[in-house]
């Protein structure tokens, strides 16, 4: 086949992570948490709706988000996300991961 | 479980979950069309089908639209689907009612207690044998039940006949069977003067005495002798064999030399002692039997019973149908294989001419996994069609099968379709489905994308695939080829059975059994009388042209065999009395019979109880005490009678036992007697006539007239002994070989379903092959070759492949047949005749599945061909 495009992605499995923490600093909109995630990782990181939307709902239905309507900078009605108490524990708990994975990969680049 | 909750409750509201992400996608395109982002990313469509797989219960919907989607496309081609299902169920309802039988009858242990540990020892023992093995033996208990024969039941309404089984008086307590009323035989009823006691099978008990609850305690006349009713049977119980409806103790009474010595020869059984092996028991065997030996009152041969030995009582029990019902499986597993062939074959044909809309759904972004398992889910969805109506087809196919089988088989009565067998069926039918799932899946799997869409169709066949289906196709022709090979054997068997001499004519003949007991013939002078009457009064019905009685009809499977002693053949240690069939007829019976006489003259009224005895012996008998030389003048009588017998005639050769076999290895030959002089051996020093007789009538016409009127006169004359059906002998001789016919029947079906699927299979391959090849053919067409070439072309494709299959196929029924020997007749198993017929047959199907798409390459239109494309 081999006909499927790849464009650079996050590294799996760290983009609920990702979206949790970008969360966390306030509530935010689906196109809000793509731009945050492209600003502040200096445009490294980018995220398609076809990860972004999938992800958000993978989280609504684990209960770590919650989703309101409401009105967007320039006026247009827009889903706001924002964390929940779960949402809270669960970034705690794959922040805590992650890092300790990114020291072991960290410590095998130095080392070995 | 909360996600599974949420998921719920999102399914309930899924059309407001798809217009907000609609509306949060629009939002989040125009916030990047307004310049703010710049850079598109992603796919949308991609981004709704994944958030919306996240809310359904995603597996279970997809399985849901993959059955719907493969009930869809079996509605588009109901042909492809209703063979493969049929395929399927032929093959798995026979597997389903085999395995069935196979479990009830082979697996599932004997319903006894530790059933494993009852045993039966090999060869059959006089009754004083009992005593000897219970007091000697310290591996074994030991009990006796001998195989039933039939005796009067009188005083009870109707006189009716019964089979009555002789046993220890041990014997439920050693088979450790329990009775439903009353109780089992004591300790000590095997004595003489105790022994007036009986125990009723459970359908006799409802049948005869309508399920009376009160019916312990009361008496009965079995064969003349009063009985007590002390129990009734459990109705699954059916010792030794489902025939017999009532058992009495064998009386042990060794003053009584005939019947404690000789009369009936019973199998000894036995279970092991607590902590004896089966190797203690074997080793004790011979021994006991040897000091039987010694004991008898007169000499047996030094090698009786010397390599007795034991087996399970399992194996005892199912000793005859074990091979019938191997055999009958092996060929119900070989049809299933044939149809997992064929469907295997017709998917992976469909799958293949399937490239094209595989190749779209894969552009349009189905990952191969989904594509994989939707067409798992077809072949297992065929799977489980084909198993349910295999199920319905399997309850039709055990009727049948039990039909095959003898009934007195224990146990056969209680096989059904059962839970187990279901259960088999399913594994069976997932089995097949992912078997001949699998094989199409992978072919698909590697479907090269933009080769496909480009092309559209093939132009030549992907090569590993092909190779597989003629491979299928090759190994269903040679599977085929073993079925009807051995339904052709049979055919030819029961051909020469049908041209088989039986070597009397039962045409226009009528029977009917009278049976008075054995003790109403204690004075012979009054039997005679009995049966002079009854010929008399038989000769008076209007349109009875001859009549005579005999005690056995030919092919009834009786068999009065006695000792006897020849003339100038003296018994030995190492050669025993040789035992002869006897035959006790009236004057008539030869003429009758049509057999004829070759030798001597035949029986007159003058030969009667007074005038000096004589005999007819058959050709085989003669040529077999006096190769060469008249045995008119010599001189045979019953072991135990002093005065000797003149042998006055020769007549022809009769198959009296069956059709295949004339005689029983251990009947030596045949002799017949006037009734009036006739003994079925002697008790108590007293030669026996035989009481019951059949009486056989000759009409030109059968009517129910006729028929009543003879068995309201036998009745008459008879008024306390049981009289039976009258029956034509044709229908004698029809039952004797009607097992085999229903085997036949059976093997001829599983032939033709086999031919069938092959010729399915092969024409499937090669219209495949020519579809395949349309362009190239077009292209030959186009640079000159004939249509004869192009025919050939295609000829070759599929005879190549139905030449290694046959080949293949002798191959196998060459290993195969031996196998059926057993039920052979005339037909050697590698019988070339049949052999070489069936090639010819199969290549035949082969040429004529192989003629509609050879017509069809040849005219196919280059232009249109090349165009296609």
């Amino acid at each position: 086949m081999g006909t499927r495009s790849k464009p650079a992605e996050i590294l799996p499995g760290t983009l609920d992570l990702l979206i949790l923490r970008t969360l966390d600093a306030g509530a935010m909109h689906g196109y809000g948490i793509a731009q945050r995630l492209k600003q502040v990782s200096d445009e490294v990181l980018q995220v398609g709706e076809s990860s972004l939307y999938p992800a958000l709902q993978r989280l609504l239905l684990n209960g770590w988000v919650e989703a309101e309507w409401g009105a967007s900078e320039n006026n247009r009605r827009a889903r706001y996300y924002k964390l929940t108490a779960a949402g809270r524990k669960q970034l705690a708990v794959e922040r805590g991961e992650f890092a300790r994975m990114i020291g072991a990969i960290q410590k095998v680049l130095e080392l070995a | 479980m909360r996600r599974a909750w949420r998921k719920l409750l999102y399914r309930l509201r899924r059309a407001q979950l798809e217009a907000e992400l609609a509306e949060e996608l629009e939002f989040h395109r125009s916030q990047l069309d307004s310049g703010q982002g710049g850079l598109q990313m992603g796919n949308i469509t991609r981004a709704k089908e994944e958030s919306r797989d996240m809310w359904s219960f995603l597996r279970l919907e997809r399985l849901w639209q993959d059955l719907r989607y493969a009930a869809r496309l079996f509605g588009r081609t109901p042909g492809f689907t209703m063979v493969a299902v049929l395929s399927l169920a032929l093959g798995i309802g026979g597997n389903a009612s085999m395995f069935s039988l196979v479990n009830t009858l082979l697996v599932r242990p004997l319903p006894y207690h530790e059933p494993g540990r009852l045993l039966r020892m090999t060869g059959v023992y006089p009754r004083a044998a009992l005593p000897v093995f219970q007091q000697q033996s310290s591996s074994m208990d030991v009990a006796s039940a001998s195989p039933g024969s039939a005796c009067n039941l009188t005083g009870e309404g109707e006189a009716i006949r019964v089979v009555e089984s002789n046993t220890s008086a041990n014997f439920l307590s050693v088979l450790g069977a329990a009775v439903a009323r009353g109780r089992a035989f004591e300790p000590g009823e095997n004595t003489p003067g105790r022994d007036q006691v009986v125990i009723l099978s459970n359908s006799l008990w409802k049948t005869k005495f309508r399920g009376d609850p009160a019916i312990v305690g009361r008496s009965i006349a079995v064969e003349g002798v009063n009985r007590q009713i002390v129990g009734v049977m459990p109705p699954a119980f059916s010792y030794p064999s489902a025939r017999v409806q009532l058992w009495t103790p064998a009386r042990l009474d060794p003053s009584k030399m005939e019947e404690y010595w000789g009369g009936e020869y019973v199998p000894l059984i036995a279970r092991l002692r607590p902590g004896a092996t089966l190797a203690q028991a074997r080793g004790e065997i011979p021994a006991l039997a040897g000091q039987v030996r010694r004991l008898f009152p007169f000499p047996m041969a030094r090698d009786w019973n010397a390599a007795a030995t034991a087996i399970s009582m399992q194996q005892d029990l199912t000793g005859d149908i074990r091979g019938r019902l191997i055999i009958l499986l092996s060929s119900v597993g070989l049809v299933l294989l044939i149809a997992c062939a064929n469907v295997a074959n017709l998917l992976l044909s469909r799958a293949t001419t399937r490239r094209k809309e595989i190749a779209l759904r894969t552009a349009l972004g189905a990952d191969r996994f989904r594509i994989v398992r939707q067409l798992m889910t077809e072949s297992i969805l065929l799977a489980c069609m084909g198993a349910g109506s295999g199920l319905l087809l399997g309850r039709a196919a055990l009727s049948m099968f039990k039909s095959m089988l003898p009934p007195s088989t224990p146990g056969l009565s209680s096989v059904e379709i059962d839970w187990p067998v279901v259960v088999f069926v399913a594994i069976l039918a997932l089995l097949t489905g992912v078997a001949f799932g699998i094989a199409p899946a992978l072919s698909v799997a590697q479907v090269d994308l933009t080769e496909s869409i480009k092309t559209g169709s093939q132009r030549s066949t992907a090569g590993v695939w092909t190779a597989v289906r003629s491979w299928l196709i090759a190994g269903e022709v040679a599977l085929t080829l073993i079925l009807v090979i051995s339904a052709g054997l049979l055919m030819k068997s029961l051909l020469r059975l049908a041209e088989a001499n039986p070597g009397f004519d039962p045409a226009h003949v009528f029977s009917v059994q009278i049976s008075p007991n054995q003790a109403a013939c204690s004075e012979r002078a009054g039997c005679i009388a009995l049966y002079d009457r009854i010929i008399a009064e038989a000769r008076r019905i209007a349109g009875v042209s001859e009549v005579s009685v005999v005690n056995t009809l030919p092919l009834d499977g009786e068999l009065p065999a006695i000792p006897v002693d020849v003339e100038g053949h003296p018994k030995s240690a190492d050669y025993p009395a040789p035992m002869l069939w006897a035959g006790a007829v009236s004057p008539g019976y030869l003429r009758m019979m049509h057999i004829p006489l070759l030798e001597g003259r035949q029986f007159t009224e003058a030969d009667s109880a007074q005038a000096a005895k004589v005999l007819i012996i058959t050709r085989a008998t003669a040529r077999h005490f006096w190769p060469g030389q008249s045995p008119i003048g010599k001189h045979i009588k019953s072991a135990a009678e002093a005065q000797w017998r003149t042998v006055i005639g020769v007549a022809g050769d009769v198959r009296q036992f069956s059709l295949a076999a004339n005689l029983p290895d251990f009947v030596g030959g045949a002799i017949y007697m006037p009734y009036a002089q006739s003994t079925v051996g002697a008790r108590q020093g007293v030669e026996q006539i035989p009481a019951a007789m059949h009486l056989l009538v000759k009409a030109r016409t059968d009517s129910p007239r006729l028929r009543g009127e003879i068995r309201s006169l036998a009745g008459d004359q008879a008024p306390n002994a049981p009289v039976g059906e009258v029956r034509p002998l044709e229908e004698v001789i029809a039952v004797s070989v009607g097992d085999f016919q229903s085997m036949i029947r059976v093997f001829t079906g599983f032939a033709a379903t086999a031919i069938l699927l092959a010729a399915i299979g092969i024409y499937g391959l090669v219209s495949y092959w020519v579809t395949q090849r349309s362009y190239e053919i077009g292209v030959r067409m186009a640079i000159g070759a004939t249509r004869q070439r192009i025919v050939s072309m295609v000829f070759a494709q599929s005879l190549r492949v139905a030449l290694f299959g046959i080949g293949a196929g002798v191959l196998g029924a060459l290993a195969c047949t031996r196998f059926l020997a057993s039920l052979l007749y005339g037909v050697s198993t590698t019988d070339p005749v049949i052999f070489a017929a069936v090639m010819a047959l199969l290549l035949g199907i082969a040429v004529s599945a192989t003629a509609v798409p050879a017509w069809k390459a040849a005219r196919i239109n280059p232009i249109q061909s090349l165009r296609a494309d």
